[in-house]
């Protein structure tokens, strides 16, 4: 199912402001829609919208065309899974799963089909008659997701319920979960503050930040472009390494660290405007060549190394004293306290407005 | 050889005694064998005298013993004992009832509800409940006419259930509120994906979660009018009508009419409903349920 909405904001009974506003987003039948953001940002408040929760203070919330604002949350096809599981702990898996076709007052052989087939597929029909205190916190988190898929719901919601989980298992429910998604073929939205989770699940992402949507779309927009300097500081891992500087005779000039940049020439046409301008760049981490080239270059004291195996993380300084991490391959041998020079891949500059903070390449 | 090792091992996970210990917790030994004889002693003399036939009018400690149900022959044959009993239950019973039902409603709308004077009320309740319920006595009679104006069939037994409800669904209420607040509300949101209603909420998920709650606050309030002598005493004037603590009473407050081993064995009884209900309600008694609902 189609989910459209427009204009949508929230405004929470005895408080000032609000808390989301303005929200246009469409999400397309069968899209793993991703609402991503930091703690606070309000995209939990947008899902519980969308699942009728919480009322909806102005805008429009559609559901394959028909609005949806005062539908009771029952009878808006949906299905959640809910963060803290939030398993009804006097009844057995089993019942747990059969609860909502049980309400839709489903024959007794269809609900025993469905929650059979649910339990086959994300494998606990052994614990099927267990109460949800006798299991673990990976089953819980199955049952949770058994229990909403009975519903064959048109839209399926997920409030970050993979964050009660311990990494590895987290790691393998992340496939699991794009797998869920494909053989349910239902429109998922998906709310968490884990980048990772929103960059190897979704095929759209949406970053909220302060009650706003700093930028939609596919992962790969998110890491390559980023539309603002949000964006690029909070996608990425490790984060993006920004430069303050200005832009003098069609060279970047950075004001603390003191280097200078030439872009390439489809970035210098567009930098043009911004001829004597403030402007930030930004540049990751394995972007960074080793080595003294004839520009571009950087030399820089490394201060601290992690090592990850395939790469390790070098996070240097310059002589100034600030920072900026580099990564390289795991085989390069490096040492702190070295001095090494670097040079810019200038195809992975990004070029931001410093007083508006938006994307300028 | 190895026994001799395992009985040389010290196997508990506190320190062990030193001498200054051991005397302090002989000490403690000794004072809760104390307390435990306080309560005790009276009991027994109680069930023993009951079952005392040399007992006459007055119980007397010590002396001969013989076995005889006398008392509770006379207790049934010569008192409106077992009238004492069913007034007793039947509004213990009722008070139970009416209090889990209400109780039920406003637990669930304090903990779950926002809504205008939310604050206010409940302070409002609890400053109430400072008040003993005895100082409202000349309103109580005035109420009691009143009401019975208009509905003639309103005795005085159904005003004391109406102010024992009334109480204890003022400050069961609190307990009841804390008790709902531990439970996750993404539960509620939850039940209401799921299909339900807001009576269905809770009587589907929550009341089976509060259910160890519920049953302690049943228990209460069944036991409350066993216990309560003031209130029956002031307003049932009919001994027919009286409840088993002002019924008993008689039997110890008149020299004409003394007949203490009648009034221990009356008490004996008393205690069985009580004992029935608890050990029917044990298994609710038992908490843990919520455990398991969210994350663990």
């Amino acid at each position: 199912m189609k989910v459209q909405l427009v204009n949508i904001g929230k405004k929470y009974e005895g408080r000032e402001n609000f808390t989301i506003r303005h929200i246009d987003l469409d999400i397309d039948d069968k899209d793993f829609c991703v609402i991503l953001g930091p703690s606070g940002c309000g995209k939990s408040t947008l899902l519980r919208m969308i699942a009728g929760l919480t009322s909806i203070t102005e805008g429009d919330l559609l559901f394959g065309g028909k609005r949806m604002n005062s539908v009771e949350p029952k009878d808006r096809d949906i299905a959640m899974v809910f963060q803290s599981y939030a398993l009804y702990p006097h009844m057995t898996v089993y019942e747990n799963m059969a609860f909502s076709l049980k309400m839709r007052k489903e024959r007794k052989s269809v609900i025993h089909d469905r929650v059979l087939e649910a339990a086959e597929l994300l494998q606990i029909k052994e614990y099927l008659y267990s109460k949800p205190s006798e299991i673990s916190g990976g089953q819980r988190q199955r049952v949770a997701l058994g229990r909403a898929m009975v519903r064959k719901a048109g839209v399926f919601l997920m409030d970050e319920p993979l964050s009660n989980l311990d990494a590895k298992l987290r790691e393998h429910m992340r496939i699991e979960l794009v797998r869920l998604h494909k053989s349910l073929d239902t429109t998922s939205i998906y709310v968490t503050h884990d980048q990772t989770e929103a960059m190897t699940m979704a095929t759209k992402i949406v970053l909220l930040d302060k009650g706003k949507i700093q930028q939609v779309g596919p992962p790969t927009l998110f890491y390559e472009k980023p539309a603002n300097l949000f964006v690029a500081g909070f996608i990425g891992s490790p984060t993006m390494n920004i430069f303050q500087g200005e832009i003098k005779d069609g060279l970047f000039h950075s004001t603390e660290e003191d280097f200078v940049v030439e872009p390439k020439a489809e970035d210098l046409a567009l930098l043009k405007p911004f001829e004597g301008k403030k402007v930030a760049m930004g540049i990751r981490s394995e972007r960074f060549i080793a080595g003294l080239a004839d520009k571009n270059t950087v030399h820089v004291k490394v201060d601290v190394i992690e090592m990850l195996g395939k790469e390790q993380l070098l996070y240097c300084k310059f002589p100034n004293g600030k920072e900026c991490v580099i990564s390289e391959p795991g085989y390069f041998e490096y040492a702190v306290d070295e001095e090494h020079n670097f040079h810019f891949d200038v195809d992975g500059l990004h070029f931001f407005d410093a007083e508006t903070t938006e994307r300028i390449n | 050889m190895s026994k001799n090792k395992e009985k040389g091992l010290y196997l508990s996970d506190r320190p062990p005694l030193t001498p200054v210990k051991a005397v302090l917790l002989t000490i403690s030994y000794i004072l809760l064998f104390f307390y435990v004889f306080i309560i005790v002693w009276p009991l027994a003399q109680i069930v023993f005298s009951s079952f005392n036939g040399n007992q006459g009018e007055y119980i007397h400690v010590g002396g001969a013993y013989q076995f005889s149900l006398k008392h509770f022959k006379y207790l049934f044959q010569e008192t409106y004992f077992l009238n004492w009993v069913i007034n007793t239950i039947v509004i213990a019973v009722a008070t139970a009832l009416l209090t889990l039902l209400f109780v039920s409603f406003t637990g669930y709308a304090y903990s779950r509800y926002r809504f205008k004077g939310r604050k206010a009320s409940l302070m409002a309740i609890m400053l109430i409940q400072t008040i003993p319920a005895f100082v409202g006595i000349a309103a109580y009679y005035t109420m009691h006419s009143i009401i019975s104006a208009v509905i003639p069939g309103f005795t005085r037994q159904m005003f004391l259930i109406l102010i024992y409800a009334g109480g204890g669904i003022a400050g069961n209420t609190f307990i009841l509120k804390g008790y709902i607040d531990s439970i996750s509300s993404e539960l509620d949101d939850a039940a209401r994906i799921d299909g339900c209603g807001n009576l269905q909420v809770y009587r589907l998920i929550i009341m089976p979660i509060v259910r160890p709650m519920l049953a302690i606050i049943a228990l209460w309030s069944f036991i409350g009018p066993f216990l309560d002598y003031l209130m029956p005493s002031i307003l049932l004037s009919d001994p027919k009508q009286y409840t088993l603590a002002t019924g008993l009473y008689t039997l110890i407050t008149d020299v004409r009419n003394m007949h203490q081993p009648v009034f221990a064995a009356g008490g004996l009884l008393t205690a069985i409903p009580i004992i029935i209900l608890f050990i029917a309600l044990q298994k609710q008694l038992v908490s843990g349920l919520a455990s398991g609902a969210v994350k663990g």
